[in-house]
């Protein structure tokens, strides 16, 4: 029984585990964005990230580059590096390098708003530190592919967006639900200032996620899946080509399947800079 | 005669140090740090001395010298290539 119940809390970790997505310019903190990079710009952000749901914890360093292939189409990787803690044990390695590409198909410009929309794929690759307790990386390729609409004015934001999981199966026959991802974003610039001042937009998602139940060998897991939601207030500031973003993620509604340990906040920082 | 020549290659010098002064509306400019696309883009252009952006007009405003010559074809695809729309362009002697 006790074998089961670390089978289910590192089964639990690597649910919970979060899979950071391109954070370009003006888009939400943990939902998705229509942004992209200008064409020929270069974009390297560290991302910081930690989220504790019960006795589990866990920290991550991303190190993401971007570049714009065309002024709609952008191109990245995400290098994460890893920190778990799970029932005393700590482990820390990289975990799996993630290639990315966004795709701006719609855009309206008028006076001082832009109005646009894009698809991204991302593909995580099965190339992290594997094995041991608590596991750092699923040990599988995972796809994700999102639609994200955007409305950016000089005062207002508003974005919506929708992801779709697919996880992989790995070696040990283990298939991680699938997931959803609903995110609803506000943003204001209180105060509009001009081009090379320090801008600050302050934002609040409300971000869904919905996990389908776990398979072993073709066997559904009763302690995984389930829906949570987050209010998720955040900010993001500027000064011309450098900008800092963080917000933080607090459960509001959850539910969850069989016995699991509910989020009790994620918090993300990010340090961005174009050239 | 002299200070006619004088004059003439005082006229002439100012003439050939004189700025352009291009103001080019722009529509989906609606924050600063998108918006640094659009300076890199114009600043790689030789001859561009200073840029400045008016978010709330949709104005941008490159100073070059006299080398420079700005069309409406080129300002149309920076501006797609920096992810902004280009409307119109003047174009003035300082």
């Amino acid at each position: 029984m006790q074998k089961h119940r670390t089978h289910f809390r590192i089964l639990g970790g690597l649910l919970a585990m979060g899979l950071a997505y391109p954070a370009m310019a003006h888009d939400p903190i943990f939902g998705l964005g229509p942004h992209v990079l200008y064409k020929g710009g270069v974009e390297v952000a560290l991302e910081l990230h930690t989220e504790k749901a019960g006795s589990e914890r866990e920290n991550e360093a991303t190190l993401e580059l971007t570049y714009g292939l065309t002024g709609d189409w952008s191109f990245g990787v995400d290098m994460p590096y890893r920190n778990k803690r799970q029932s005393g044990i700590n482990r820390s390695g990289m975990g799996d390098l993630s290639l990315f590409t966004k795709y701006r198909f719609w855009r309206k410009d008028s006076l001082g708003v832009q109005e646009s929309a894009a698809v991204l794929l991302k593909v995580k690759t099965d190339t992290g530190r594997s094995g041991g307790t608590p596991a750092l990386n699923p040990g599988a390729t995972d796809s994700i592919v999102g639609l994200a609409w955007g409305y950016e004015s000089r005062k207002w934001y508003r974005w919506a967006s929708i992801r779709y999981r697919y996880n992989g199966k790995n070696a040990q026959g283990l298939k991680r639900g699938n997931v959803v991802k609903l995110d609803f974003v506000g943003g204001i610039r209180p105060t509009p200032t001009g081009y090379l001042k320090p801008d600050t937009v302050w934002m609040l998602e409300l971000n869904g996620e919905y996990r389908q139940q776990s398979k072993q060998y073709g066997t559904r897991l009763a302690n995984t899946g389930g829906t949570e939601w987050f209010i998720s207030p955040g900010i993001f500031w500027t000064k011309r080509n450098f900008a800092i973003k963080a917000g933080v993620q607090i459960p509001v509604s959850s539910s969850l399947n069989g016995s699991q340990a509910r989020s009790d906040y994620r918090a993300k920082i990010t340090f961005e800079y174009h050239y | 005669m002299k200070k006619m020549i004088l004059a003439f290659m005082l006229l002439g010098g100012s003439l050939a140090q004189a700025d352009t002064i291009y103001t080019m509306r722009v529509d989906g400019l609606a924050c600063p740090y998108c918006a640094y696309g659009v300076e890199k883009k114009l600043k790689k252009i030789t001859g561009v001395k200073k840029i400045d952006v008016d978010l709330d007009k949709g104005i941008v405003t490159a100073v070059t010298d006299d080398s420079v010559k700005f069309t409406d074809e080129q300002m149309t695809k920076l501006f797609k290539d920096s992810g902004f729309t280009f409307r119109s362009m003047k174009k003035a002697v300082k």
